[in-house]
């Protein structure tokens, strides 16, 4: 009988694609839900604020009150 | 919780992938193809257990509309499809070189292709169905349903003369050397631990989607 490791290693690695697909796919998701349900200000960095309040010019940033618009690709369909 | 319950996971899948691939000896007939076998049969076990595990939801659900019921009987049935596809492509790899084809229609490849299919179409009808509540009445009848169709895969190697050998592990007579029941079993334990691990985090993602859509 050949040993046939090719089938075994086959085998074993079309089944860690798989799996590991599967789990990306719901840590993507689970990011995807922080990203939706974490507050505006979130989005805010402590660099960006202390860089506009140092030189004291009008930042054309769209302000963070109201709705910010979501990236395109993070839109579902109700957005 | 799910952080420990994933470390534990991949120590028991490292331990059973050093088992199969190493600890296990050859096998006299088969030869090293045999090693298949310890990510094969784990996987049609695990998904045996999810989809008893969506019977049992599915029921819960029908008879109390517990929303939790619903999605455990979602992220089980959704996870064993996954170790359905596994048991499938494993086995297939594993025919080739044993059997000389990659697929037959014998009564054990065909009872389980089905069975695939049938909760393809449960997860399917899940997402075509826009209104919450009745997509998840109509997919809990269709979970009962479809749950008969494990013991006709199980025993239809008994129950048919059929390409695919009868169960190896509870056949009565001499059985498998210890060894090779052993790596069996952790591999068991490592799959079944695995299956834990998606179902905690599938649910759990799944009620934050019901939280973030209320």
């Amino acid at each position: 009988m050949p040993d046939n490791w090719s089938f075994v290693l086959a085998a074993y690695g079309l089944a860690a694609v798989v799996l590991l697909g599967y789990w990306r796919m719901l840590v993507r998701h689970e990011n995807d839900l922080e990203a939706q349900s974490a507050p505006p200000s979130a989005h805010l960095t402590p660099g960006s604020q202390t860089t506009s309040a140092q030189t004291g010019e009008r930042s054309h940033a769209a302000p963070f009150s109201g709705h910010p618009r979501p990236k395109p690709d993070s839109r579902t369909s109700l957005q | 919780m799910i952080r420990g319950l994933g470390a534990v996971t991949v120590l028991a899948l490292a331990a059973g992938l050093v088992a199969g691939l190493g600890l296990a000896p050859r096998e006299a007939t088969q030869g090293n193809v045999q090693r298949i076998m310890y990510l094969h049969v784990p996987s049609v076990w695990v998904a045996y257990l999810a989809f008893a595990v969506v019977f049992v939801a599915s029921i819960a659900y029908l008879a109390k509309r517990a929303d939790a019921a619903d999605r455990l009987a979602h992220a089980s049935a959704e996870v064993g499809v996954v170790f359905t596809g596994i048991t499938i492509a494993t086995g297939s790899i594993w025919g080739k070189p044993t059997w000389g084809t990659w697929w037959t229609w014998d009564a054990r490849l065909t009872s389980v292709s089905i069975l695939f299919v049938m909760y393809l179409g449960y997860l399917l009808l899940r997402g075509m169905i826009d209104d919450r509540e009745r997509g998840a009445r109509y997919a809990a009848v269709l979970g009962i349903v479809a749950a008969f169709n494990i013991p006709l895969v199980h025993f239809s190697v008994i129950w048919w003369r059929t390409l695919h050998q009868p169960p190896s592990l509870m056949k009565p007579g001499p059985g498998m050397p210890l060894v090779i029941v052993t790596v069996l079993l952790v591999n068991f334990v490592a799959f079944s631990l695995l299956y834990a691990y998606f179902v905690v985090k599938r649910v759990h993602l799944l009620r934050r989607e019901a939280e973030a859509a209320s």
